[in-house]
């Protein structure tokens, strides 16, 4: 008994340092917001701060509000029901877009093909490069003017005044030579953004499968092809099914990724209302707005996001029997 | 040998020492500001900071530079905990140093602003005033000025400046029908676009008033802020703006009037030094009077707001306040000359050498019967923030006039 005791007694003070650093870095901040996000306060100094309940996470899922004084209703501009969607059509794509296209390449590169280490090497290339870089790079290939690589391309081919009629009627004369504003615009400005993003992590996820992929049993390969399976029943029985927990992985990356997508949206736009979403408009009210228990309600709503889709993506992958982690 | 070597090596010491002491006697004074390497005031402030340090040599200057936007977050976020903000720190003057003077992070220049007055005029100082007590030291003032390139305006048969509304358009479908596209505007950066509403709205109701609406003490809606912003979206679907100004910075627009893309330019007189050196032939006007029973052509948008400010936190803060008017007054001077802005403090040095567009500007702040500071300058974070929220619609006409005044009205009450 007194051994056992002073076993977990051991167990517990060597588990006791990565506690108070799981406490004090994780948790805590996590507390801290969710404190804030019930109180309305404009000033990081925290003086004369209000408690106002769930005012902050009201306005922030109000798409209209009314004014006290006169009853008019207006559009609320600090509204999160638009980001929150775009963040969501994000994770869509990068899941159903970007991680069937990483898998894909990953198959094809696992197979042995001729300069395999340049393509491992040129696909991960987007990930080593700064998102700033990156953002900078995709700002040329949509510069509106002469320089514009997209442009050049679209007319080189004939395709300008002709895309996005809609648009070019709403705000310029008919003489405009209308190639894409591609980030000036909400209709086109989401869709320029997504592409960067769901390019850049192309090769992290492709390395990440490309590595589950290897690490198949060959006995099970060779198997497969002894009773003469095809390279796509391979892919699919065998390969597919074995690096199912690297999917995983890759899934609940990509989402949680999608909600908390910041670095690259606000390098390409300086002006985010376009392009929306919730940690844009979270860095807004916090920094610019001073709104800093309306960040802190975003803040909350993305950490319980981020929490309840890792926890459904793991429910999805669950094989019979299998524990939720 | 050995003892020559050991000697050479104790007096190299020796040295060493003395000068360390000689070091720790200097007192340094820290400062954070926005003059990065590309920014037209840099050189300004190291020839400042220079002549201070000559001028005392017993204070080092140790001074960061950031970029604008990312400088805001920084600065706000310092305010949190005082104890990391530098002695001197770069401000705007308005509602943005109104926030952090309400949280008492700010050291009181009063006192230290007894020895400047004489060259500093009291009123220059109203914008970093709070409660009748001076918070800060302005440096450079700057108004909405527009641009003109007059090589462009001679191919559409224009010899000078259009000085009034209609005179405006007829040269703007002029130069349209001489394949010139008229504005170029940032659209990728609001407040460019405020540099061209707000000129049209202070010119359509005049400037008391819109200080007022700056001000909170007025509503935004007004019919004629709405026929304003009407007027203004008139021009971008009539062709005057350069489609392409929507997803472009203001470098770059900036870049495409002095490469001679656009025939006007509507933005701060910080670019008169930029303007006056490119090769071309330039000119500066404002913009003209909409309503004039309201407003008239000398009304500006603008003011002092370019400032310097101390820390309360400051372990030395009647220093750094001495420093911050000195630096201040030295680093007005510089940019004066160098075009990066006009004087806010009345210059006692050779003024001859002065650009050719910045004395114009000069001029016409001489002869300003109103001014109004900058909306988001003048506004405070939340309201200034919405404001330019409403205004990035205006311009990608998501909104009209009506929309703008009902919305932006409702949402700042």
């Amino acid at each position: 008994m007194k051994r056992t005791l002073s076993y977990k007694l051991n167990i517990g003070l060597f588990l006791l340092p990565a506690l108070i650093l799981f406490l004090v870095i994780l948790i805590a901040p996590i507390a801290m917001s969710a404190y804030y996000s019930f109180y309305d306060f404009n000033s990081i100094a925290a003086r004369d701060m209000d408690y106002i309940g769930l005012s902050n996470y009201k306005t922030l899922f109000s798409r209209f509000l009314v004014n006290a004084e006169n009853g008019m209703q207006y559009e609320n501009d600090k509204f999160m029901g638009d980001a929150l969607t775009n963040s969501l059509l994000l994770a869509a794509l990068s899941v159903f877009i970007q991680l069937p296209l990483a898998l894909l390449i990953a198959l094809k590169l696992s197979k042995g093909i001729p300069g395999e280490r340049v393509y491992l090497s040129v696909f991960f290339m987007p990930v080593l490069i700064s998102t700033v870089i990156i953002g900078r790079l995709w700002m040329n290939i949509y510069d509106p003017g002469e320089a514009g690589i997209l442009n050049a391309g679209l007319r080189a081919i004939g395709l300008d005044k002709r895309l996005f009629p809609w648009i070019t009627a709403r705000l310029t004369s008919s003489k405009l030579e209308f190639t894409g504003q591609w980030t000036g615009f909400k209709e086109t400005a989401l869709l320029a953004a997504f592409i960067p993003i769901l390019w850049q992590y192309v090769g992290y996820h492709m390395l990440l499968m490309y590595a589950g992929i290897l690490g198949v049993p060959s006995e099970l390969l060779e198997a497969a092809e002894l009773d003469g399976c095809s390279e796509r029943q391979v892919n699919r029985y065998i390969i597919v099914p074995y690096i199912k927990p690297i999917l995983k992985v890759c899934v609940i990356f990509a989402v949680t990724g999608s909600l908390k997508s910041f670095d690259l949206i606000y390098t390409l736009m300086k002006d985010t209302t376009k392009a929306e979403l919730p940690s844009t408009l979270m860095y807004k009210l916090l920094f610019l707005h001073n709104r800093y228990g309306l960040g802190s309600a975003i803040a909350v709503i993305l950490i319980a996001l981020c929490f309840l889709f890792a926890l459904l993506i793991s429910m999805a992958f669950r094989t019979r029997g299998e524990k939720v982690a | 040998m050995k003892k020559l070597v050991a000697l050479f090596v104790a007096v190299i010491l020796a040295l060493s020492l003395c000068s360390a002491f000689a070091e720790g006697e200097k007192t340094t004074l820290t400062m954070w500001c926005i003059a990065t390497e590309s920014d037209a005031n840099r050189p300004a402030y190291e020839a400042a900071i220079a002549a201070f340090e000559a001028a005392h040599p017993d204070i080092k200057i140790e001074w960061e530079a950031f970029e604008n936007q990312s400088y805001k977050t920084k600065i706000k976020t310092a305010m949190a905990d005082p104890s990391t903000l530098p002695d001197i720190f770069f401000t705007w003057a308005g509602a943005f140093l109104g926030d952090f003077v309400d949280q008492g992070n700010v050291y009181c220049l009063d006192e230290a602003y007894k020895e400047f007055a004489a060259d500093l005029p009291e009123v220059m100082m109203g914008n970093a005033s709070y409660g009748g007590s001076h918070y800060g030291v302005p440096l450079t003032m700057n108004i909405v000025v527009m641009f003109a390139n007059m090589d462009l305006l001679a191919q559409a048969g224009y010899d000078d400046v259009p000085t009034t509304y209609d005179e405006l358009i007829d040269c703007c479908d002029a130069l349209v029908e001489a394949d010139i596209t008229p504005f170029g505007c940032a659209g990728s950066e609001t407040w460019c676009v405020t540099e061209y509403l707000e000129p049209i709205i202070l010119k359509t109701i005049g400037y008391e008033e819109l200080g007022e609406i700056f001000a909170g003490s007025a509503t935004w809606n007004d019919e004629a802020i709405a026929t304003a912003v009407d007027t203004f979206q008139e021009m971008i679907t009539k062709g005057y703006f350069d489609p392409n100004g929507i997803s472009l910075g203001n470098d770059q627009v900036k870049a495409n009037f002095i490469a001679g893309q656009y025939a006007f330019y509507q933005n701060g007189s910080w670019n008169c030094g930029e303007v006056n050196d490119a090769e071309g032939n330039f000119k500066v006007c404002l913009f003209p009077v909409m309503d004039a029973e309201k407003a008239t052509y000398s009304q500006v948008i603008g003011g002092p707001s370019d400032t310097l400010a101390v820390a309360a936190s400051s372990q030395n803060p009647e220093l750094a306040a001495q420093a911050a008017f000195e630096l201040g007054k030295e680093i007005c001077h510089y940019g004066y000359l160098a075009g990066s802005g006009l004087p806010a403090w009345t210059p006692d040095y050779d003024t001859s050498e002065v650009k050719a567009l910045v004395a114009d500007v000069a001029a016409m702040v001489a002869a300003a019967d109103g001014m109004v500071l900058f909306g988001d300058t003048a506004m405070s974070a939340d309201p200034a923030n919405t404001y330019l929220n409403f205004v990035s619609k205006v311009y990608g006409c998501e909104i009209d006039g009506a929309g703008f005044i009902t919305s932006l009205a409702s949402a700042l009450q």
